[in-house]
């Protein structure tokens, strides 16, 4: 038999498997469902709850500042101002007259953080504002010259640190502004509003890509890996391999299949996310299917591999936590890899996920072509063929 | 002839080389004639050993009939036939060629003793994918599937799930994943577990015409009883046979009614004879 038509009987096979996968598929709705409507509802309940805006903060402002009145008679309250700058989406004020009540508010709950302006304080700020300009020691002088305290606290409950800081950046986003509506020169400004990527960037459009990963990294390899613990059990992955298929062929059949399968999941999230959460793509959206694929194909090796090792559905229920928590937690799917302790950081970098997720952001919210994400896909590739090199010698231990 | 194994080995001494293949030649005559030609078969798992030098021949155009109990190393020696599983030491050539070996898969149609087709396909899709597994064109196929289903009585049910069938349909439904290719050598393991006595007499007369068509079918199986139907059989028990022959002459020679009452004074003479 000539080497071409090797090929063709091997890809013929191939495909054989791969359309008992898809008419497996069709006959199983339940699986057909997880595999389409799951992901959709994973992404809202994400999208919704895990949103990242934190909102509607309760906070209590203790305002002892009375402000000063100028001798044309105009009055100035710097904390004025700056309650008025708060965000008042994100911070629900309430008012307390002391600064022990306004503690007690948040020892009790009722209230996340109180925030605490002085006697004097606006006072105490001008007079700051302009010693500074004057002197290059005024700091500790002015202190000294007068009783009035510049310094604005914030006690917060910072068993959730999410909301903490949340009260922190508000604050002081709203003084710098206040700042600027005293009309003086400030002697600094930053400017956050020229971001290089991710304009208008909501928190959603940085998590659409991280969950279309999370999906086909969780779905495929947990599919892969339930159908050929099925295959084992069932006699039926003895009665290919008492056939002529090569193992590779049935691998491959697999791996089309659910590289079509990535496909038509990322595609439908794109496609939901877009629509309903308004969610925007600057980059190639082919280039986002094809790292989808990419990982779809890495995934189903993986289940393939992870199946040698369990000897029934009991047992390959067990891998599903190996399979969600590196994911999870350490792919930079849900917070940066930056954040992650440096001691485990090397094991975010040895799971493919991680590559994904990169790829995939970077062309959904960067707009980065090929030119700068082959590293990624090179790793994800290396990864895939590592794998299905596994998964294929797995399967052929099998066989005698 | 009747063989009594046990004492075949105790009488001439055999000869260790048969096992090596290199000397294959001095037998080569009786293996291209032969469907199934195995000398001193030993198959161990980690501390249990299914295969204690297994010595079997099918020849091309019968039916034989492995048979024991359960336990007694059957379905082993099947799978090492069919390439599935490694075997120890020992030699073994399945139609010609020593086992695992890549040419014989097309030649090989394989029932397992597990139903071993996909449930949630129908009987239709089951059938098509075994057969373009062996690379089989999609007319060839249809024009099988129709003969196929005709014999196993489930031409009704083509379009049907395999999970809403019963037990004993499913079990048709792999028979016929097992011949779609048609087979030189079609090995059942326990191919009529579930199946009605009715239907089990249809099996019978298919797998005649079958082999009257020059085909060889090795079936294990446990009932005694439906061991008249093969050509020879083959008395399994603890990894190698007791005792081969045409199930008359196994009955006659031992002085019992039936095979079952062979089997067990046969097993019973190994006994003392091992003692």
């Amino acid at each position: 038999m000539g080497r071409m038509n090797r090929m063709r009987v091997g890809a013929y096979r191939a495909f054989s498997i791969s359309t008992k996968v898809f008419r497996t598929l069709r006959h199983d709705k339940r699986t057909l469902a997880l595999m389409l409507v799951a992901p959709l509802v994973m992404m809202s309940i994400f999208s919704l709850a895990f949103a990242g805006e934190v909102e509607h903060v309760k906070v209590v402002v203790v305002n002892l500042d009375k402000g000063i009145t100028f001798p044309n008679d105009t009055h100035l309250s710097i904390s004025d101002s700056i309650i008025s700058h708060l965000d008042k989406e994100k911070l629900e004020i309430t008012f307390e007259k002391s600064i022990s009540k306004g503690e007690e508010e948040v020892k009790e709950g009722r209230a996340w953080g109180v925030i605490i302006f002085p006697e004097n304080f606006t006072y105490a700020v001008l007079q700051n504002v302009q010693m500074k300009g004057n002197s290059s020691n005024s700091s500790n002088s002015s202190n000294h010259t007068d009783s009035a305290n510049s310094t604005l606290t914030i006690k917060v409950d910072n068993s959730n640190t999410n909301i903490g800081n949340t009260i922190y950046k508000e604050v002081s986003d709203a003084v710098l502004d206040a700042l600027k509506d005293t009309g003086r020169d400030m002697p600094l400004e930053i400017d956050t509003s020229k971001p290089i990527y991710g304009k208008n960037n909501r928190f959603i459009d940085s998590f659409a890509p991280g969950i279309i990963t999370f999906m086909i990294w969780l779905l495929t390899t947990l599919l892969t890996l339930l159908a050929f613990v099925g295959e084992r059990t069932s006699g039926t992955l003895d009665r290919l391999l008492a056939s002529p298929i090569k193992e590779w062929e049935i691998v491959l059949g697999y791996a089309f299949a659910f590289g079509i399968m990535g496909c038509v999941q990322s595609g439908l999230l794109i496609t939901f996310g877009v629509i309903v959460f308004g969610i925007s793509i600057v980059g190639n959206v082919i280039l986002a299917f094809f790292v989808a694929v990419l990982l779809a194909l890495v995934s189903v090796n993986l289940g393939i591999l992870l199946s040698s090792a369990a000897k029934n559905e009991a047992q390959a229920v067990q891998f599903i936590p190996m399979i969600i928590a590196p994911a999870f937690l350490l792919a930079g799917i849900f917070w940066p890899i930056e954040a992650i302790p440096e001691l485990i950081r090397p094991v975010s970098y040895i799971i493919p996920p991680t590559y994904a997720v990169e790829a995939m952001r970077s062309v959904m919210v960067r707009g980065w072509g090929l030119d700068k994400i082959w590293k990624d896909l090179l790793i994800l590739s290396f990864f895939a063929i590592l794998l299905l090199i596994g998964s294929v010698q797995s399967l052929k231990r099998r066989r005698a | 002839m009747v063989v009594l194994m046990n004492k075949m080995s105790k009488n001439e001494p055999k000869n260790k080389d048969v096992g090596n293949p290199k000397d294959t030649s001095t037998v080569q005559d009786d293996i291209t004639h032969d469907a199934i030609y195995v000398r001193d078969l030993v198959k161990k798992y980690d501390d249990f050993q299914a295969l204690s030098g297994l010595n079997l021949t099918v020849k091309k155009g019968e039916i034989y009939g492995l048979l024991g109990p359960n336990g007694a190393g059957k379905t082993t020696a099947v799978k090492i036939f069919c390439g599935l599983v490694k075997k120890t030491s020992g030699f073994a050539k399945v139609l010609g060629k020593e086992v695992p070996s890549e040419d014989i898969r097309p030649l090989i149609g394989y029932m397992p003793q597990e139903t071993a087709i996909y449930q949630d396909l129908t009987v239709h899709e089951n059938i098509e994918l075994f057969g373009r597994l062996y690379n089989l064109d999609m007319n060839t196929i249809l024009k099988r599937e129709k003969e196929l289903l005709d014999f196993i009585s489930l031409s009704k049910w083509r379009d049907s799930a395999v999970w809403t069938l019963s037990g004993g349909m499913k079990h048709r439904v792999s028979l016929a994943c097992a011949m779609i290719h048609s087979p030189e050598l079609l090995i059942l393991d326990e191919p009529t577990v579930g199946v009605d006595p009715q239907l089990r007499a249809i099996f019978w007369d298919y797998f005649k015409k079958i082999v009257s068509k020059g085909k060889t079918i090795l079936i294990t199986t446990h009932y005694m009883d439906e061991a008249f139907n093969c050509t020879r059989v083959g008395l399994m028990r603890l990894g190698k046979l007791i005792a081969e022959g045409t199930p008359e002459e196994i009955v006659s020679k031992t002085n019992t009614r039936n095979l079952e009452d062979a089997f067990l004074k046969l097993a019973k003479e190994v006994e003392v004879w091992e003692e």
